[in-house]
């Protein structure tokens, strides 16, 4: 917790009314401002006692609170130094040790997660059991999404028209798992947008889940980085927020390590959104008559700042609406292993912004992560409302562009 | 039975808080400068829980502060060792709207620009506009009465809250209104600090927005120039809704924080913004133009649409913290002068700055002659802290020098106490006491701020039936 | 003459009466050090003092339990200091506002209160303030004072606010003091904020049978200065409003067009500002009053306070108001309770028990006997 980064906080405040856990508990120490008095207060010495840890691992990471600071406090960087001091010096019980063993050795792992698959409409109905053996069990079975088809995408797509650009595709395991149809979608508005698509079999996890969670990302960003410098690739577009984040962190990450700190440079990293906005647009877009409420992913608005271009690559699809939700800058509780380690808050913040989604009326909700997705229609379906149709931008534009005149 | 045991009895578990590490981070406000560990907080969620903390307080002689979003800038909400720290940030209910009557019934806790964005679909809004409106609470904004840009025409909170409840310092819960013929006990509660009680109900009146708002952004090669622009439109008698002044330093802050687009070689910039009836706002505007030019502006932008006036916005708005970002460490310094002296002010604030090699960069509310200079020091560096806080000592003195003030919005608290036997006279801080007695016999409520020593209330004087005599 | 001091006394007669009580001495103190003394003066001698200026609203309110001295403050006239460019001026609290209204008008700049009491001083106006049309716009007498000079029971002379329009050190004695009717103390000097003089204005007025025909006017943003109705205790309401500025032609045409009818004119209605007679009642309620047969009413339809008059029990009227109304009898005789309910009243009494702990302030003159 590097206290120089600390003492760029001038206590303002600005940074509360977006901070999700704020907004439920209304408590100092469960605010950004109030996180970093506690960093101040470990760095001055006060014990990592279970209440500080328990503000820590309450914070969603969706760094909401770095949008909102006019100071430029890096609170990624500072919470990212101090989830690595909760796991080391904070001892969990031994029930919430396994469950933790238990999400990362299977969440990062594609084919692990793939394995589960099968058992996912069974885990549905088993969720109210699990919850009470532990809550993040319950949480884990109700956000499996249903089974769908997987085909596994070709090493190599290649651009529709002339060549613009040849970049490389980042499957992402919970995305590539449970999602194979948004890396479809990509791959071909990729395509069309005169793109060749270099997507490397074999690749694993980024490190996304590891890193916001305090665990050791090293391994996961080494290994990606070399998959893409062996794909021939300078650019990777990446479709999943989280992962693109955490991509964009690498250099950090791989710090102490020079020589894999500049191989983390050269790679450019862009998201899918932010990417076809900076190529510009060719293809031609076909009317889509859909109203849709655009919900911002924290690690895209946040994390990257990316918050215009999906907006901006959905305006150009004839006869789309776009709605804003409101309280949009405040986190759905996703927010990559939160909703698993803290079930209760991602619960509450889940069927708020379910509530807000709602509001919009729209026909179908888009998003460039399935986690937020997952989230917010788990929200709607333990309200018992109706649930919402989702998209990935990605599906919207592909849809647009194949004229296909409906999403999916 | 301690005090500890009547709040446990009071709260359940999670809203009383006594763990060393959480009671920590309550220890300052937004002026980090004065800190104290609170003995307890509590978060209370409702008046009676608030009516019934300050009770116990009562009944052990404990003093109590009340808090808001703690983004206060003059230690105003610094707790007691000793006291409770009554943080409403859990009260944070609309009670109701009223558009027909144009006033709505809030929280404490509400933010000030939640009251806006409840109504704003409906075309109409909450005139006070604190450049911290998105987090500073209504229960914070009554106590400091509080002001922002838009004042200039508005007025500040004192003139848009219309009745509160309070919960008194000795418990009991009082409603004070406008309409209540007598004192005007609510005009005397805003900006009391809370050294009065706890409001725990506002009303405040709600405005219908202005058909029209034209942002103008007027840069000008030196600060005396936008200052006479200043003059001149108010001299033209054009009233708008606010004219603000950064200088060349300010902008660059704001510049690195939120990349406004300011004009990059001014040494001052001018917004002015006017609004109301189209046909009012199109002629003023001309006429501001023309007066800007006339007394040296070099460009002038007239912001086109919501977001460009937005944009405008964002670099003064953001100017306070954004300084963080060309300095380690700053104080807000928070003073007003007649808008006659502005020009004098700030070539005295000139010469400190040459006097003590110490930066300090200007923004303003230059309309109504408030000036926040953020007195720039680096905290590393021996002997800068002192010298920035002399500096800024020496700009209030300027301020009383040309008959103005040592706060125009952010309050006395506990940081500016002592600057204000400079300012009043004994008899002038006694008798506000009185009122402070009136209210807060026992001087449980919020005590150490605003006046720098305590009056001992005593018994009320019991009532003296003696005769006339024959004096004359 | 009271000793050394120098200070103006003379005995007191039926002309000087507050509420019918007549003083034994009337002083006329020139500065507000003479008033120092004099109230020194008489809280040696146990003497209970009644401020007054103009005398307009001597008859306001209840009458006090005793009256010794009248303190006379009409030879406190001046304009201590008027700053053009800050738009604020300093005056001494028995200067009479029309007078006031001359020197500023000279400057092109005015004090924003409608004051109908050609004899008004600042300081009656600001212990007994009367609602004003503009008030929609430009606030009340609270809200225009910045600066206040009080002289309290025991001599004392305090100040709180300043001369500068933004300003929040210290307790805001000023807004405290108004609204008192002297019971609290000396209100000696006062500071205000002003406004400049608008380049134009237009009143539209229509007659109209109820009370809710300005609503579309009030939402709308044609940004009237004042909404004003005269219901007279027979025939048809006049409502009015009033547009300042370079485009209040405009503006007043625009709203007129609202209406589908109206007249649109430079001059203020006759009634305009005007109490509608005697005995005179304030009345504040936020929507439309049921009113009694023979009461007209007149104000602000913007702020929901009024002036009536007429005879009527007051307690029956009252009673037929919704809860949140306020019914108070200002002056002229009256049936029922002059006061009605005053939620506030234990805080009014400790602040009274503290500023003026010996009762010799106006005792009485306001609710509750303070
Ligand atoms: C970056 C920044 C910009 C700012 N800009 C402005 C500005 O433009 N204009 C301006 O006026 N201020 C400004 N402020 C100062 C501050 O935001 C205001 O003073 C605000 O009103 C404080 O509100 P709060 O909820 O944070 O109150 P707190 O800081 O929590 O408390 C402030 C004071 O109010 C008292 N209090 C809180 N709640 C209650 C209650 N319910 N009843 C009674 N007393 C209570 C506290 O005891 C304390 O004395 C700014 C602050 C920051 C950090
Ligand atoms: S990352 Fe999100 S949850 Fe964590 S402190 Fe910031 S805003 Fe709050
Ligand atoms: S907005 Fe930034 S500087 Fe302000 S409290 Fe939050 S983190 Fe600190």
């Amino acid at each position: 917790m590097d206290p120089e980064l600390i003492k760029d906080c001038v206590h303002c405040g600005f940074c509360l009314p977006t901070c999700p856990t704020y907004v439920l508990w209304g408590e100092e120490m469960d605010s950004p401002r109030g996180r970093i008095h506690l960093m101040a207060q470990y760095n001055e010495g006060a014990e990592m006692t279970p209440e500080m840890a328990g503000h820590f691992d309450a914070c969603l990471g969706c760094m909401a609170c770095v949008t909102a600071c006019p100071s430029g406090v890096q609170y990624d960087k500072l919470i990212e130094h101090t989830r690595p001091v909760v796991e080391r010096e904070h001892a969990r019980t031994p029930r919430d040790r396994a469950v933790r063993a238990l999400v990362f050795a299977l969440f990062p792992y594609p084919r692990r997660l793939r394995l589960i698959k099968p058992f996912t409409r069974l885990n549905r109905r088993l969720a109210p059991f699990l919850d009470r053996v532990h809550p993040t069990l319950g949480a884990l079975a109700e956000l499996t999404p249903p089974r769908s088809r997987s085909r596994p995408l070709p090493p190599l797509v290649r651009a529709r028209g002339p060549l613009r650009a040849r970049v490389g595709l980042l499957t992402g395991c919970v995305q590539g798992a449970f999602f194979p149809d948004v890396n479809r979608a990509t791959a071909r508005v990729l395509a069309l947008e005169g793109c060749d698509v270099v997507i490397p079999p074999g690749q694993g996890c980024c490190g996304a889940l590891s890193l916001h969670s305090g665990y050791d990302a090293h391994r996961f960003a080494r290994r990606t980085i070399e998959t893409f410098e062996k794909a021939g690739v300078d650019t990777v577009v990446v479709n999943a927020a989280g992962c693109g984040s955490s991509m964009k962190d690498y250099a950090d990450v791989l710090a102490d390590d020079p020589g894999w700190q500049r191989r983390a440079e050269c790679l450019k990293v862009r998201d899918l959104a932010e990417f076809l906005v900076e190529l510009g647009p060719v293809a031609v877009r076909h009317p889509l008559p859909v109203t849709v409420a655009y919900h911002d992913a924290c690690h895209l608005a946040h994390a990257q700042g990316v918050r215009s271009q999906p907006r901006e690559l959905l305006d150009q699809i004839p006869e789309l609406k776009v709605r804003e939700i409101a309280e949009s800058a405040i986190c759905c509780g996703s927010a990559g292993t939160y909703n698993l380690f803290q079930p209760q808050p991602a619960r509450e913040l889940g069927e708020r912004k379910a509530g807000r989604v709602e509001d919009t009326g729209a026909d179908l909700l888009v998003s460039a992560n399935p986690g937020c997705t997952m989230q917010i229609t788990a929200a709607m379906r333990r309200m018992g409302r109706p649930v919402m149709p989702v998209a990935h931008t990605a599906q919207v534009l592909d849809a647009s562009l194949r004229g296909l005149g409906a999403v999916r | 039975m301690t005090v500890f045991d009547r709040l446990d009895a009071l709260f359940p578990p999670d809203r009383v808080i006594t763990d060393p590490v959480r009671l920590r981070t309550y220890e300052c406000d937004g002026l980090t400068y004065h800190r104290a560990t609170p003995m307890v907080v509590v978060l209370p969620e409702t008046t009676e829980e608030i009516a019934a903390v300050v009770r116990v307080c009562a009944e052990f002689g404990v003093p109590f502060v009340a808090r808001g979003s703690g983004t206060g800038l003059s230690g105003g909400a610094l707790p007691r060792s000793d006291g409770v720290l009554i943080v409403t940030s859990r009260m944070r209910r609309i009670l109701s709207i009223d558009l027909d009557q144009r006033r709505a019934v809030v929280e404490p806790g509400v933010t000030n620009l939640a009251i806006t964005e409840a109504v704003r679909d409906r075309g109409y809004y909450y005139a006070p506009d604190p450049s911290s409106q998105q987090i500073c609470s209504i229960g914070g904004n009554v106590a400091e009465n509080s002001g922002g840009a838009h004042c200039l025409k508005y007025g500040f909170t004192v003139n848009h809250v219309l009745a509160l409840e309070i919960v008194t310092p000795e418990g009991e819960i009082i409603e004070i209104s406008e309409d209540d013929f007598g004192y005007d006990l609510l005009g005397a509660f805003v900006g009391s600090e809370g050294t009065l009680g706890i409001a725990t109900k506002i009303t405040v009146r709600l405005m219908r927005a202005p058909e029209s708002v034209t942002t103008l952004l007027a840069a000008f090669q030196t600060i005396e120039a936008g200052g006479q622009a200043v003059s001149a439109i108010i001299g033209a008698g054009i009233m708008p809704a606010a004219i603000e002044m950064m200088d060349a330093l300010a902008i660059e802050a704001a510049e690195a924080a939120v990349a406004c687009g300011y004009p990059a070689a001014a040494g001052a910039v001018l917004i002015v913004e006017l609004d109301g009836p189209s046909s009012e706002v199109e002629a003023q505007l001309a006429e501001v133009i023309a007066i800007c030019v006339g007394t040296g502006s070099f460009e002038q932008r007239v912001a086109a649409s919501a977001d460009e006036r937005a944009k405008i916005w964002k670099g003064r708005k953001s100017a306070f913290a954004a300084v963080g970002r060309i300095s380690p460490a700053y104080i807000v310094q928070d003073g007003v002068v007649p808008r006659t002296s502005l020009g004098e002010v700030l070539a005295g604030i000139d010469a400190l700055q040459d006097e003590f090699g110490i930066r300090v960069a200007n923004v303003f509310h230059a309309g109504d002659g408030n000036l926040h200079p953020l007195v720039l020091f680096d905290d590393t560096a021996p002997g800068e802290g002192e010298r920035a806080e002399i500096v800024s000592g020496r700009i209030l003195d300027l301020c009383i020098l040309h008959g103005g003030s040592i706060t125009g919005e952010h309050g006395v608290g506990v940081d500016k106490a002592r600057y204000m036997p400079r300012m009043f006279t004994d008899d002038d801080l006694d008798t506000m006491q009185l009122l402070r007695c009136a209210f807060d016999p026992g001087g449980r409520s919020n005590p150490g701020k605003v006046f720098p020593t305590p009056r001992l209330c005593g018994e009320v004087p019991r009532v003296h039936k003696g005769s006339p005599g024959e004096i004359f | 003459m009271l000793g050394h001091t120098g200070v103006m006394i003379r005995d007191g007669g039926p002309l000087d009466a507050v509420g019918g009580v007549t003083p034994r001495w009337v002083a006329q103190p020139e500065s507000v050090e003479e008033i120092a003394v004099v109230m020194g003066a008489c809280a040696d001698g146990g003497l209970a003092v009644t401020p007054a200026g103009g005398r307009t609203k001597l008859g306001w309110a209840a009458p006090p339990e005793r009256v010794d001295v009248l303190l006379d403050l009409s030879s406190m006239h001046d304009v201590l200091e008027h700053v053009a460019g800050d738009l604020v001026v300093r005056v001494q609290a028995g200067i009479p506002v029309t007078r006031l209204a001359e020197v500023l008008a000279k400057a092109g700049q005015a004090l924003a209160l409608d004051v109908p009491f050609p004899d008004a001083t600042i300081g009656g106006t600001l212990a007994a303030p009367s609602p004003g049309p503009r008030a929609f716009r430009y606030g009340n007498a609270r809200d225009l004072l910045i600066g206040v000079t009080v002289v309290l029971a025991d001599g004392t002379i305090a100040r709180a606010g300043g001369k500068v329009v933004k300003n929040v050190a210290g307790y805001d004695l000023g807004k405290l003091f108004t609204g008192s009717y002297g019971t609290l103390g000396v209100i000696a000097e006062a500071t205000f904020r002003l406004h400049p003089i608008p380049a134009d204005r237009r009143w539209l007025s229509f007659e109209c049978e109820g009370w809710e025909d300005a609503g579309d006017l009030l939402r709308s943003q044609l940004e009237p200065s004042a909404v004003e109705i005269d219901h007279p205790a027979e025939g048809l309401s006049t409502v009015a409003a009033l547009f300042e500025g370079p485009a209040a032609e405009q503006r007043a045409l625009a709203a007129r067009e609202l209406f589908e009818g109206g007249d649109v004119h430079t001059e203020a209605p006759a009634w305009w500002g005007q109490p509608p007679g005697s005995p005179l009642h304030s009345l504040r309620c936020r929507v439309a009053p049921s009113v009694p047969d023979g009461i007209s009413v007149r104000g602000s339809l913007a702020t929901g306070v009024y002036l009536a008059s007429g005879s009527t029990d007051l307690d029956a009227w009252r009673s037929a108001l919704p809860d949140h109304a306020r019914l108070v009898g200002l002056s002229g005789d009256l049936t029922g309770d002059r006061w009605g309910p005053i939620p506030s009243l234990p805080l009014m009494r400790r602040v009274k028990e503290r500023f003026d702990p010996e009762r010799r302030m106006s005792p009485g003159r306001l609710a509750g006997g303070l």
